[in-house]
């Protein structure tokens, strides 16, 4: 059970605070609920930059890094599809610190040139590292726009291409800030050894005289249905050939979704999942094969992924993997194969909660979604599944009509 | 009004608490370490073997880390994954140069079920040939894909140099070893240095002493009967290689020496020249070479250590075009720290963030343990991180000058650039 206070200020900053005695250290994590999906799709990839330039300097204070060092603590950042999350990790007896440099960078950044040109190279140089220098590094670029032709979830939240970067002006980052980096549009979590009477005085100093600003309103293309069973193949010069056959699935919030997560680490969280112990194990046609949901706010995919051994043809592996996709849709999941997988659930669950940046990260993203006291009725809603709803999900899930499937051939493989 | 240009306040940190795990001896040379002081259902499992890279040649030390729970004579692989999995474990297993761990995830009331499996898949390996074989060929696909990474290459090629001195040392994985090993091989190195080098156990948990003390009674006929030996004298091979591949749109550079360990007298000083250099975001080389030329998305320095010494490295990626530039700002921060006195105002910021990051290395019982291990191996007890604090608080400029002057010369540096 993880506890925990929550306040607004009047200009709609959300706060939750987190108590922990343990700890010498505390946590001062921000979610902003912006990500590449707020984007539009001729300037992709700007909220993963905007969140460098976040650390370029704000309006009273023209570094952000160093004051926090100086403090004993650090900071990172990350931006998804769906959101923009800043934490930072320090003494809890310096936690002013941080809360001055996070208000102030709430309140207006310092927009210099310098910070824009140096933030876009850097950015250059992530998209070649992490998505273009590397072996099947560029399949999330390949494969969302297959799966969505609607929705911005089609790019990659480094963006659909280099140029996109490249072309960001200086007004784009100041309207892109104006919009979405707001008090109301911000959830703040405190973490750590403190008494909440100092932790909303603390707040109240320093975010209660930001201006209270409308929170933008989302109004996202809806993907349509899908009704037909997409293919995509691209050579690649890489030793094996790679397959992702990506399946439509509901949103986060849907009552759905825990049954989706259980129904994929049932296919393939680890070496006893079905598809591992099958398609490698009995019939050796593949070196590995996951399965995974992406998790994303909005709905999202239900991804198996792996690759082919060397002398297997995409064919005889897709063959085999329908018939393994077909088992799961008409017979029910044993309750002992159920009872398994809960139980791996369960050690991920306490793992994941575990230390303050974790906690505070994770109230932020269930405020998010609604409500934080979610954290605590998660492993409710995974206990509550039962055998039906697994195979209810499989049937409407795993179909040919409602499958995306990339597959990267290799240009040397045997 | 409240002024938003200045800094709050700041306060030192007085002290940071140190706690050691529980140690029960195995023999005179093995210990089992066990951290209590967990306050949710959580704990770790980890063993060490005396089975590191230097103990084989050809791969054998990697194959065998990887086979363990290939399956016994009773039990398929399958049936142990079923095992550890069913009760929610995570496994993770790996090789370093001088040992090989493997480690369990679980929730407490799990652990005895899952360890008296581990312990009867590692005790009873039989390398059973199928099993070998797929194993095999994953690994030699995973081989391949990395061997397509310019940041593997440029490892393994700066691997190569810096341990030139010694085989054992220098040795990485070749796609000739898959053809060429038989499971005599395998097994000979698993009765060697699996059956008989149990070095260290590891239990961090809220888990009752008696279960602990099964623990070690199950291990016990594992364990090394003589002491860890490990060669010494390791030397770098100093000197640039670069390597150009065509299609490559970045370089991975690697940069480094042979130096020490905690053992080593200079050691703490060193570590803040190494902060001050590439070691924090803020660092030297980040604000020089991402965030005032943009060549990079990260580029850091790290002392890692083994048994009779350390290294030194640098490591990077940078586009392709400033790969000699990057060499030279690598060069010019290095002779600034030589030639030129650090400020006070800097130094001050290091030793802070420093001894805030140390306060974050000892929170919380996993953390802790890490940190305790990382002395115990140097034989060096939780004292030494005291003295780190009255260490890094006391440190000069002028001092930071000297050994910047003595270790960081550029001649005896091995310099790697892939891509």
């Amino acid at each position: 059970m993880i506890k925990y206070d929550k306040f607004t200020l009047e200009n709609g900053l959300t706060v939750l605070f987190h108590k922990d005695i343990t700890t010498p250290m505390a946590v001062v994590n921000t979610l902003y609920d912006v990500g590449a999906r707020d984007e539009s799709e001729d300037q992709t990839g700007f909220a993963h930059l905007f969140e460098h330039l976040m650390f370029g300097g704000s309006v009273n204070v023209p570094e952000f890094d160093t004051p926090l060092q100086l403090a004993g603590g650090e900071n990172n950042a990350f931006t998804s599809n769906d959101v923009t999350n800043y934490y930072d990790v320090l003494p809890a007896n310096n936690i002013e610190t941080a809360l001055w440099l996070e208000s102030d960078r709430m309140l207006s950044l310092a927009f210099t040139d310098k910070s824009l040109e140096v933030q876009r190279s850097v950015v250059i140089e992530e998209f070649k590292q992490r998505y273009l220098n590397q072996p099947y590094g560029d399949v999330w670029l390949e494969l969302r726009p297959l799966a969505y032709t609607t929705h911005p979830y089609k790019w990659a939240t480094i963006g659909k291409e280099i140029k996109h970067i490249e072309d960001a002006t200086m007004n784009d980052v100041k309207a892109f800030f104006k919009k979405f980096y707001t008090p109301s549009n911000a959830i703040l979590c405190i973490a750590g050894n403190l008494e909440l009477e100092d932790v909303k005085s603390l707040v109240t100093k320093w975010y209660g005289d930001l201006p209270k600003l409308e929170k933008p309103l989302r109004n996202l293309p809806k993907e349509p249905e899908q009704n037909e069973f997409r293919e995509k193949t691209i050579e690649r010069d890489v030793p094996a050939n790679a397959f992702y056959y990506a399946f439509k699935m509901v949103d986060r919030k849907h009552a759905d979704y825990f049954v989706y997560d259980t129904l994929s680490d049932a296919l393939g969280r680890d070496k006893s999942a079905r598809l591992y112990t099958t398609l490698k194990k009995e019939l050796n046609l593949v070196s590995n094969i996951s399965a995974y949901v992406t998790g994303s706010l909005d709905e999202g995919l239900l991804v198996i992924s792996g690759k082919l051994n060397d002398g297997v043809s995409f064919e005889d592996f897709d063959q085999a993997l329908w018939n393994e996709l077909e088992k799961v849709q008409k017979e029910q999941i044993h309750p002992l194969e159920l009872e398994k997988i809960m139980n791996k659930i369960r050690t991920a669950k306490e793992f994941g909660d575990q230390g303050i940046l974790n906690r505070a990260m994770n109230l932020c993203s269930y405020e998010l979604l609604g409500d934080a006291s979610l954290i605590n009725k998660e492993s409710e809603m995974y206990h509550q599944i039962r055998p039906e709803d697994i195979l209810r999900v499989a049937k409407v899930t795993l179909n040919k009509t409602n499958c995306s499937l990339l597959k990267i051939k290799s240009t040397n493989a045997k | 009004m409240l002024n938003r240009t200045f800094q709050p306040e700041l306060k030192a940190i007085d002290h940071i608490d140190f706690i050691a795990p529980v140690k029960y001896a195995l023999n005179e040379e093995v210990s089992l370490f066990h951290m209590k002081d967990v306050a949710d259902e959580t704990c770790r499992f980890d063993l060490y073997f005396d089975a590191g890279k230097c103990r084989g040649l050809k791969g054998v030390p990697n194959f065998v880390n990887g086979l363990l729970l290939s399956g016994t004579d009773q039990k398929s692989s399958i049936q142990i994954q079923e095992e550890i999995n069913g009760k929610g474990g995570f496994y993770e297993s790996g090789v370093s140069v001088e040992n090989a761990v493997i480690s369990v995830y679980c929730l407490r009331e799990n652990l005895w079920t899952i360890v008296g499996t581990i312990a009867d898949a590692i005790k009873n390996t039989a390398f059973i040939e199928k099993e070998v074989n797929e194993f095999l060929n994953d690994s030699r696909q995973k081989l391949k894909i990395n061997l397509e990474k310019m940041s593997y290459l440029a490892q393994t090629e700066f691997q190569q140099r810096l341990f030139a001195s010694h085989e054992r040392y220098s040795n990485v994985l070749k796609l000739e070893y898959f053809d060429n090993i038989t499971i005599d091989q395998l097994k000979e190195f698993h009765a060697k240095y699996y059956l008989n080098g149990l070095s260290k156990i590891v239990v961090v948990g809220n888990v009752e002493d008696e279960l602990v003390s099964n623990i070690k009674t199950m291990f016990q006929p594992l364990a090394l009967k003589s002491p860890l030996t490990f060669e010494k004298g390791l030397k770098n091979l100093p000197g640039e290689h670069i390597v150009d591949k065509e299609n490559a749109i970045q370089t991975a550079i690697r940069l480094g020496r042979i130096l020490f360990n905690k053992k080593h007298p200079d050691y703490i000083d060193f570590l803040v020249l190494n902060t001050i250099l590439g070691d924090y975001f803020g660092s030297r080389l980040m604000a020089n070479i991402r965030e005032d030329k943009g060549y990079t998305y990260g580029i850091g320095s790290m002392v890692a250590e083994i048994d009779d010494t350390g290294y030194f490295l640098i490591a990077t990626e940078v586009r392709k075009d400033v790969r000699e530039d990057t060499l030279n700002e690598i060069r010019f921060e290095i002779n600034r720290l030589q030639n030129e006195l650090v400020s006070t105002t800097e130094l001050e910021l290091v030793q802070n963030y420093m001894l805030g990051q140390l306060l974050k290395s000892a929170d919380g019982a996993y953390a802790m343990t890490d940190l305790f291990l990382s002395a115990e191996i140097h034989g060096k007890g939780l004292g030494f991180y005291n003295e780190a604090i009255l260490a890094i608080r006391a440190i000069t400029p002028e001092r930071i000058q000297e050994l910047a002057k003595k270790y960081l010369k550029w001649e005896d540096m091995t310099i790697v650039g892939v891509g």
